[in-house]
């Protein structure tokens, strides 16, 4: 996967690239928002990843223009400020996801390689497969190895992310954002007793466990 | 001296302002009555000049110029008589109680006339008195002029103008003397107000403006002033507390987390440890200091700014939302969670800050009660119409003596040392609560439950939308 760093912190965009690079994406940077800019114009990326705060172009105006010239490569924008308007404004702008800074890698490749497989799975499928499990969305069923698997509709949701990002590590924060729809940061793992809690009805009594705790990061669900 | 000042001040000129419009406004009525009351005078003398003449007319044309002669000079010779000059038509006089005639040229035909004339008051001074009359010419040529003296009736006019002009005066006076009162007594309330501010801009935010409880304007205005000086005092303080509060509790886990990586290095060096599992303890440490600089920096944003994005919404979706997440963790520590949540409310906020404040509160429950206890999550309208988020739980409680200070930054109470956090979760809380105009209560729990208790009951009291 090629990604686009736009970030006026040489430093932390190095450490980024490298970071990347170890999760075998290739990346390129930009210093500041106008070379970001003609960069994002003229290669080909996967994921841009925007800085907010920059000189000569701000990360708002970079995401504003790309997207007024009908460039649709998803883009994470990257923040200091961690205030909820902030996001607002940043998704507003085009922006597709928000993380705020510091941040730790495995949070940013999860939510990079979320964006990219976003744009692959552009059709619209009523039924989600990975490996003997399957999802069919429009009956609301979930079948393992042929055996129907009883779900709560948070569950079903919970699973249908997990489906959706198979084989990609999703990380607790994605997960309350994405599957509960609040950026607040709980005391305790909430998200773990619920993942437990799925875990248990799509694994227990199968040879295989699908729903794997990857160390560091969250979690994976593997075909 | 004090009184340059008082000059300055807008009561003061405010006043001057006044009496010199007054002024104008006394000038131009003056100057109408004097005008009106002149002219009547003179209107009122012409008149009777004008029937003097006629019945003059009609002496002459019975009798000619002799008999008009004797009349004049019987009618002169009369109590309050007219000012009568008979002349010939050359001017010459041929009878009459004045010495010539004020007209101009002396043998007009027909002229009209204010003027002098010299008398003698009873008394025997000889004096001067304002006259008026009208010179007519007869047929055969002799020139008659009746006059009459007005000089009484302008007395009396010139007398009231003077009247008049005194009061002016006088009102003057007292005005300007009431206005310097006035703008002394406004720069007095003043003084103490711009003291306070005075002081305040040398850097004592303690100093306060004294309201004297008379509910005017300028006690309004103290008012105003010292409900602003409070709230930047505490937000001073919250800023100075707040920069306290991060450089001391983060330096204890940066120290920590310091000493850790020396050790660390060390350690590893010698081929005693694994470095991963080093870096990996380091990084949880800096996650750690994160953490607890967000939850202060989010604290400070909310009593410094409120809370942003605010919108109005049901507050039973947010109730639901949460108690869902949170149903599974008790489950999970074989606590009884209950939810009671009232459908149909409407409140505004910051959704957000709302479920992060439900959510450490919540935390706490959980933290705190012990297996086979209850927690309860509540959304209901109180009676006041105000929305209650409730959380009661049936752990050990505060006691009441510590209920204030475990809404303070990093007060932890003993029994909660050996429990995970830092002791922001409740501050936090609070700061929400009083970001959206509502506020955090604590009281005691349902009482004893299972070998505990008697539990405690947070509850988030807001007012209701619109």
């Amino acid at each position: 996967m090629r990604i686009l760093i736009i970030e006026d912190d040489t430093q932390a965009a190095a450490a980024m690239a490298k970071g990347l690079e170890d999760a075998g994406h290739e990346s390129q940077m930009a210093e500041d928002g106008l070379a970001g800019l003609n960069a994002a114009r003229d290669g080909k990326f996967d994921v841009l990843v925007v800085d907010r705060m920059m000189p000569k172009l701000n990360g708002v105006q970079v995401v504003e223009t790309l997207r007024r010239e009908g460039d649709q490569t998803p883009v994470l924008f990257l923040s200091a400020l961690g205030e909820v308007g902030d996001r607002v404004e940043g998704l507003k702008a085009g922006g597709d996801d928000y993380l705020v800074k510091p941040y730790a890698f495995a949070e940013l490749i999860a939510r990079v390689e979320a964006l990219s497989r976003r744009r692959e799975t552009g059709s619209v499928s009523t039924v989600l497969k990975v490996g003997d499990l399957e999802m069919d969305l429009i009956g609301r069923t979930v079948h393992r190895a042929g055996t129907e698997i009883d779900l709560q509709p948070r569950e079903f949701q919970l699973l249908e992310f997990l489906m959706r990002h198979a084989n990609q590590s999703v990380t607790r924060t994605m997960l309350l954002e994405k599957v509960w729809e609040y950026h607040f940061d709980p005391q305790t793992n909430v998200i773990d007793v619920h993942i437990s809690r799925l875990r248990s009805k799509i694994d227990k009594g199968f040879p295989r466990a699908m729903l794997q705790t990857v160390r560091g990061a969250g979690y994976r669900l593997e075909a | 001296m004090r009184l340059p000042s008082l000059f300055r001040t807008t009561a003061f000129r405010l006043t001057l302002l006044f009496l010199a419009l007054f002024a104008a406004a006394a000038a131009a009525f003056l100057a109408y009555i004097y005008v009106a009351t002149a002219g009547e005078v003179n209107r009122q003398a012409d008149t009777e000049v004008q029937r003097e003449l006629v019945s003059l007319k009609t002496v002459y044309a019975q009798g000619g110029v002799d008999e008009l002669n004797r009349a004049i000079i019987e009618r002169a010779a009369g109590e309050k008589p007219f000012l009568y000059l008979l002349m010939k038509e050359d001017g010459e006089t041929i009878s009459g109680n004045i010495a010539e005639t004020p007209v101009e040229p002396k043998t007009a035909p027909e002229a009209r006339a204010a003027f002098r004339v010299r008398m003698t008051d009873p008394d025997g001074n000889v004096v001067r008195r304002s006259a008026w009359g009208r010179q007519v010419k007869f047929d055969q040529g002799e020139l008659l002029f009746v006059g009459t003296d007005v000089g009484e009736a302008r007395f009396y006019v010139i007398r009231l103008v003077r009247a008049i002009w005194g009061a002016g005066v006088l009102v003057i006076v007292l005005g300007l003397g009431f206005g310097l009162l006035l703008s002394r007594n406004v720069s007095r309330s003043m003084a103490g107000l711009n003291a306070v501010v005075a002081e305040v801009e040398k850097g004592d935010l303690h100093a306060r403006a004294r309201v004297r409880g008379v509910g005017d304007e300028y006690d309004e205005l103290a008012g105003g002033l010292n409900a602003m000086l409070d709230r930047l005092e505490r937000l001073m303080g919250g800023l100075r507390h707040a920069g306290d509060a991060i450089a001391h509790d983060l330096r204890s886990p940066l120290t920590r987390l310091r000493a850790r990586l020396e050790a660390a290095l060390i350690e590893v060096d010698r081929g005693e440890i694994d470095p991963t599992q080093a870096l990996e303890q380091a990084l949880e440490d800096a996650d750690g200091v994160l953490k607890t600089f967000n939850a202060v920096l989010a604290i400070s944003r909310l009593q410094a700014a409120g809370a942003p994005d605010q919108q109005v919404f049901d507050p039973a979706d947010l109730g639901t939302d949460i108690a869902e997440l949170y149903e599974a963790l008790c489950e999970d520590k074989a606590i009884d969670f209950k939810a009671e949540i009232a459908r149909g409310l409407s409140m505004r906020g910051n959704r957000e800050f709302l479920a992060q404040a439900l959510s450490n509160l919540l935390d706490n429950a959980i933290k705190y009660t012990p297996e086979g206890g209850a927690v309860m999550l509540r959304v209901r309208s109180r009676a006041s119409g105000d929305i209650e988020f409730s959380v009661t739980d049936t752990g050990p409680g505060v006691a009441e003596t510590d209920r204030a200070r475990v809404v303070q930054r990093f007060v932890r109470l003993d029994n909660s040392r050996n429990q995970p956090g830092v002791g922001l979760g409740l501050s936090l809380v609070a700061a929400v609560a009083e970001a959206h105009g509502g506020r955090l209560e604590l009281a005691e729990g349902p009482g004893s439950y299972q070998g505990s208790g008697p539990g405690l009951r947070a509850a988030l009291v807001f007012p209701p939308a619109g």
